[in-house]
């Protein structure tokens, strides 16, 4: 494909995630080194990085989409109209490994989930009917540089919205709210990041679950090992090649599904607002799937998807936050 | 020890003492004596020439064995290891292909596919043991290669096989174990089994090269001519000496030594031009198809491997790419290397279908990436699994046919030539010894009888 060009990318991302992970540090790593209460180490890093920039520009990944003007409507001369009704379906670049959110299902040979929910209501919108969609199974790694490169329009791939990826794509408003802990084999005695002191802890390339468990300076860190999908993560934990996998609790509750004989453990060590990734350059379309998503959470059709593929109790988001200009 | 020479040193110097002064002198004195003599001389020529025949009939029959069995160790070792090699390479390679293409159409696996694995896993395991029984001793880069096939064949096994149970249950995990099953198949086990059949490849070469090697027959001529040289010497001083033109026993000699020498030369050259035969027409062949099955086993896996691990890591088509690439056709590609190796050998129709079939195969496999990345990835996969006109899993299955078909047909060349080859030396060793013995007695009873004339 274009090889350079995504390697690239890859590399401005991961310079990003290290800026974002330095900016940061003032503020995680304290709350961290707090006795630890479940909820007092809920760390918002996007607030942390915001303080560390507030000079530049205030980022509130919570707040920073557009939105939406009015009900769902496909205008003429739209991103919607002129590109994607004009090609007849949906670009969408999804996860086909990630259980519940999306996943490529061996008994039809579809990719289905949460996230592919999302998508089916915005193809649904566009052309009313939801099947219109082409789904490019991508690696974590991937979202961005597809974004950026036009190969899709739109990844639903349990994208957390961070300051650092704002940066470089415009991301809807939030659609699920996940927390990264962490996950070990039922014997284990891990409950916590400080235990996981120089062992091996799986995450997948491109995330940037693996900068949230650094510990105090002075003590072992963790061995941070990466994989392409988070089931090749599982696949080393069943073979006790890692102690355990953190990332956010939507995807670990995944994993755990396919293997009874793990848990999910520890407080929630980051707040991960999920939103749909989409391309600066079509900001008409960022604000048509947030009307999208404001309809999907009005009529009760995200909290049946939900309901569906996560479980009950339905989880209550916010009330929808946009960005202040117009 | 010490004892026994003490008492003999005791024993000349007691002989010394009793004053026989006549004991010492006399033997070199008789010595110079004899050898003054004509039958003197005649007895120390016999026992030399009869020396000399025997020691020709030893050299001839060392020489035979050595060209006999190298030309037998080609039969009967370092073909059959080769072979092995390559067939625990390939059925490797296919395996892959098999748990690929199984895991492509979903959770319920062909009952064809899932055989075609079971025994592919069963011919490399049963190619393994062959190995290890011919070749498998010592501590050498091969015996550590065959350890690590033994270890790993049951580790991917085991990994398949739970990738299948967890795809049976509808589990995504069942993918990762796929994926984490091809990379030890790709990361261990075939670059493992690529370097035992490179290996067990050159030592066919080495062994082969020894059985046709010129050095040692030239050595055995040229000392043979020096003997027939001694001969027709020593037959012309008895000629001086006795005023007889012919002896007929150094006659009989003479024209012995000539039979043994051409029974040598026909022998070698006879098993030189089967063995160079089956080099060029069997196993030079079959070493390029082998490389060139290799990569295209390769490049099927990849197909199937970019279809089921569509998560838009491309390296397994960028792989096919540059494995089509180096299959070509094309100057100084795989395909056009062994179409150049199979030119004169019975495979070469075989070869050249096999060109146009992997031409056919890059095309259909274009237009099924094109689908895949254009959304319709079932048509994709249809293309890759079901033999249609002008998909991709017809051309390729017309490639692999061809492709099993040129190997087998250039083995059968290999095995029948080195087989001629070998038979060539068959029953030279016991024909040179009774050519040997011939020439001993020939030496002695023709110099007998001069001898006999002066008593």
């Amino acid at each position: 494909m274009r090889p350079a060009l995504r390697r690239t990318a890859v590399a401005l991302a991961a310079a990003a995630a290290l800026a974002t992970a330095t900016g940061c540090a003032a503020g995680p790593a304290q709350v961290r080194s707090m006795p630890a209460s479940a909820h007092a180490a809920v760390v918002d890093r996007a607030v942390g990085h915001a303080a560390a920039r507030a000079a530049a520009a205030a980022c509130n990944p919570k707040a920073a989409s557009l939105a939406p003007n009015g009900p769902p409507r496909v205008t003429t001369g739209s991103f919607m109209a002129t590109t994607i009704r004009a090609r007849g379906y949906l670009i969408a670049g999804v996860d086909q490994s990630t259980y519940h959110f999306g996943f490529l299902n061996p008994l039809h040979g579809k990719i289905e989930g949460f996230d592919i929910d999302m998508i089916r209501a915005i193809a649904a919108a566009i052309f009313g009917n939801p099947d219109k969609v082409e789904y490019k199974a991508i690696s974590d790694a991937q979202r961005i540089p597809d974004i950026l490169d036009g190969s899709v329009d739109i990844v639903a791939h349990t994208m957390t919205i961070t300051c650092a990826r704002l940066a470089q794509v415009d991301f809807s408003s939030v659609y699920f709210d996940a927390h990264q802990r962490i996950l070990v084999q039922s014997t284990s005695s891990v409950d916590s990041v400080s235990a996981l002191a120089g062992k091996k802890v799986c995450v997948t390339q491109g995330s940037d679950s693996g900068s949230n468990l650094r510990l105090p300076s002075g003590q072992r860190q963790p061995v941070v090992v990466s994989v392409p999908y988070w089931t090749d993560c599982l696949v080393l934990l069943q073979q006790n090649q890692v102690t355990a996998i953190s990332t956010d609790d939507s995807i670990l509750d995944g994993l755990a599904a396919q293997d009874p004989f793990t848990k999910v453990v520890g407080p929630m060590l980051t707040d991960e607002p999920y939103g749909l990734a989409i391309s600066k350059k079509h900001q008409d379309f960022v604000r048509f799937v947030n009307a999208v998503l404001a309809k999907e959470r009005s009529d009760g059709a995200w909290a049946a998807s939900y309901t569906h593929w996560v479980g009950t109790p339905v989880q209550q988001l916010p009330p929808t936050q946009y960005a202040s200009t117009p | 020890m010490d004892s026994d020479l003490g008492e003999r040193l005791m024993v000349s110097t007691a002989v010394r003492a009793r004053g026989n002064h006549q004991a010492v002198p006399a033997g070199p004195r008789r010595l110079r004596l004899d050898l003054r003599t004509t039958p003197a001389r005649m007895r120390l020529l016999q026992a030399g020439l009869i020396l000399l025949s025997l020691a020709w009939g030893a050299l001839a029959v060392f020489t035979v064995s050595q060209y006999a069995s190298a030309a037998s160790g080609v039969v009967t070792t370092r073909e059959p290891l080769s072979f092995d090699a390559l067939q625990i390479y390939s059925r490797l390679s296919d395996a892959n292909d098999a748990a690929a293409t199984a895991f492509l159409t979903g959770g319920l696996d062909p009952v064809a596919v899932r055989q075609r694995y079971l025994d592919d896993i069963t011919a490399a395991e049963t190619g393994l043991e062959g190995v290890t029984a011919l070749g498998g001793a010592g501590n050498g880069a091969t015996a550590s290669d065959l350890r690590t096939l033994a270890a790993d064949i049951p580790l991917y096994a085991g990994e398949i096989e739970t990738a299948r149970a967890d795809n049976r249950l509808a589990l995504p995990l069942g993918a990762a174990y796929l994926r984490e099953a091809s990379a030890l198949m790709r990361g261990t086990l075939l670059p493992t089994a690529q370097g035992l059949y490179d290996a067990e490849n050159a030592s066919l070469g080495t062994t082969s090269a020894r059985a046709t090697g010129l050095p040692l027959i030239t050595v055995t001529a040229v000392i043979g001519l020096g003997i027939g040289c001694g001969l027709y010497l020593a037959s012309r001083w008895l000629a001086r000496r006795t005023n007889r033109v012919l002896n007929l026993g150094l006659l009989a000699a003479g024209l012995a030594l000539v039979v043994s020498l051409a029974w040598l030369a026909a022998a070698y050259a006879n098993g030189r031009s089967s063995l160079l035969k089956a080099q060029a027409r069997g196993s030079t062949p079959v070493a390029a198809l082998a490389r060139v099955d290799i990569a295209v086993q390769r490049a099927h896996a990849d197909e199937s491997l970019t279809l089921i691990d569509n998560g838009g890591d491309d390296s397994y088509q960028r792989d096919y790419q540059s494995l089509q690439r180096t299959l070509g056709p094309g100057q100084g590609t795989l395909l056009t290397n062994a179409q150049a190796a199979a030119a004169g050998s019975p495979a070469e129709s075989a070869v050249a279908a096999m060109v146009s079939d992997a031409q056919r195969w890059y095309t259909a496999h274009g237009i099924l990436r094109g689908d895949d990345n254009s959304g319709k990835h079932a048509a994709a996969v249809r293309s890759a699994l079901d033999q249609a006109p002008g998909s991709a899993a017809t051309s390729f299955g017309q490639l692999s046919a061809h492709l099993t078909t040129a190997m087998t047909v250039d083995q059968a060349a290999f095995d029948a030539s080195a087989r001629d080859g070998s038979s060539a030396f068959t029953g030279t060793a016991p024909g040179v010894i009774a050519v040997a013995l011939v020439m001993a007695v020939g030496c002695g009873w023709g110099l007998n009888r001069r001898l006999a004339e002066y008593r």
